[in-house]
């Protein structure tokens, strides 16, 4: 009798160890797609009327950037206009003085385990603008663990140069979103995503 | 694998409650107390269900009653439980700061009730004996949201009342081992409220628990 009990009791541990468990990391950070964003809460989007951004997408390798020009980059960046036009921004060239610039950065291989503001602005090559520095109003804080084809999207404010200062008023981080494993469809979907989420980022044309 | 251990579970039980049925009802005896450990099984109800609507098997439970007059038991039950359930692509926002973040959500709780028991089996001295009883006590919970690799949490103690069915089935007219199958309904002061925009309050929820006894004469 006592020996079907613990048959019993040892089938019931088994049980209990099969309950839902959390994915492990390893397999989260290439599968998983993170949309993280965050905003200055003290301007008003409204004051913004016009945008520009570069076609192409500044890409980071370790400690040398480049610039990333294929289909999904292509994708990436018209998804990010247009979601800025359906938020009611006018895209406008660089030399015609818009409010807003638009960065948009990926990274090929950092796996960053603490982001500190700002790292991966000491890069040659990171100033479209003309601006020596930028800086956050807020500080930004990023899902601490990423991998390869993690995308990068500031908006910086091009109206407000403070010393020489432009800063970043909303940004977005999408963890693995450029890695082979996700579709176009996930890319535009992911951008999107990004902007729903943040619904003060809007003006009126 | 789980619903093929329930059904021996139920089968076994019905067997020997068949068994039992053939013979005199004079044989058997009142316990002057037992002990029980049982599996638990979790399900959520109300705002509750909203954290987590899975059912949980991950659960077990501790207690001790003793017959006072009759058929009238007074004990104690403390418990272990945990429900847990995965969303993907979960909006968590702090608006306060502008910051919102889309991923995979995992919540989970987990909670070690505690509670003062009284019950009254109404056949006390045959060999299956159900009874229904009254859990009074107290919860502590933790309130996890796991975020990638943020882990909101709170922490949490409560009120608690569990009125309960069972039935202490013994596996032997003179056996001390026996088993035990009940049902609870739980009522709770405690809440979540990890997300700004949906809060629960008053967690709710329905146990079973399939379990074994010790029966001291």
């Amino acid at each position: 009798m006592k020996t079907k009990l613990l048959t019993i009791l040892g089938m019931g541990i088994i049980a209990l160890t099969s309950c839902t468990k959390y994915p492990p990391s390893s397999g989260r950070v290439t599968q998983d797609l993170v949309v993280y964003t965050q905003y200055d809460v003290t301007i008003n989007f409204s004051d913004y009327k016009t945008f520009s951004m570069p076609n192409t997408v500044v890409y980071i390798n370790g400690k040398d950037t480049s610039t990333l020009n294929n289909a999904n980059s292509t994708v990436l960046l018209n998804r990010i206009a247009a979601d800025m036009k359906t938020r009611g921004f006018e895209q406008i060239a660089n030399t015609a003085k818009p409010d807003l610039g638009v960065n948009v950065t990926a990274i090929k291989t950092t796996t960053t385990t603490v982001y500190s503001p700002g790292w991966y602005y000491g890069y040659p090559g990171y100033y479209p603008w003309g601006y020596p520095s930028y800086g956050y109003p807020y500080y930004p804080t990023y899902v601490t663990s990423y991998s390869a084809g993690s995308v990068i999207i500031d908006l910086v404010d091009l109206k407000t140069v403070v010393n020489n200062t432009v800063m970043v008023r909303w940004n977005a981080f999408i963890r693995g979103l450029m890695t082979n494993l996700h579709t176009q469809a996930d890319i535009t979907n992911s951008v999107d995503q990004a902007f729903t989420q943040t619904p003060a980022l809007k003006t009126t044309p | 694998m789980k619903k093929i251990f329930l059904l021996l579970m139920i089968f076994g039980l019905m067997h020997r409650l068949v068994q039992s049925q053939d013979k005199p009802a004079s044989m058997g005896f009142i316990p002057s107390s037992y002990y029980t450990f049982s599996w638990n099984t979790t399900f959520t109800m109300g705002d509750f269900n909203k954290w987590v609507g899975n059912a949980s098997p991950a659960g077990f439970d501790l207690g001790g009653r003793y017959f006072i007059k009759g058929g009238l038991v007074a004990g104690f039950n403390m418990s272990w439980q945990r429900v847990s359930q995965i969303y993907t692509n979960e909006t968590y926002s702090l608006p306060a700061t502008g910051q919102a973040i889309t991923a995979t959500n995992y919540r989970f709780t987990w909670m070690v009730p505690f509670q003062a028991v009284i019950a009254y089996h109404l056949m006390p001295d045959k060999m299956v004996s159900p009874y229904i009883g009254l859990g009074i006590g107290g919860d502590y919970m933790e309130h996890h949201l796991l975020v990638e690799e943020y882990d909101i949490y709170k922490t949490r103690w409560d009120f608690s009342l569990t009125p309960e069915i069972g039935a202490l089935i013994k596996l032997g007219y003179y056996s001390q081992w026996g088993a035990l199958v009940a049902f609870n309904y739980k009522w709770t002061t405690n809440q979540i409220d990890l997300y700004k925009d949906k809060s629960s309050k008053n967690l709710q929820m329905l146990n079973l628990k399939v379990g074994i006894t010790y029966i001291i004469r």
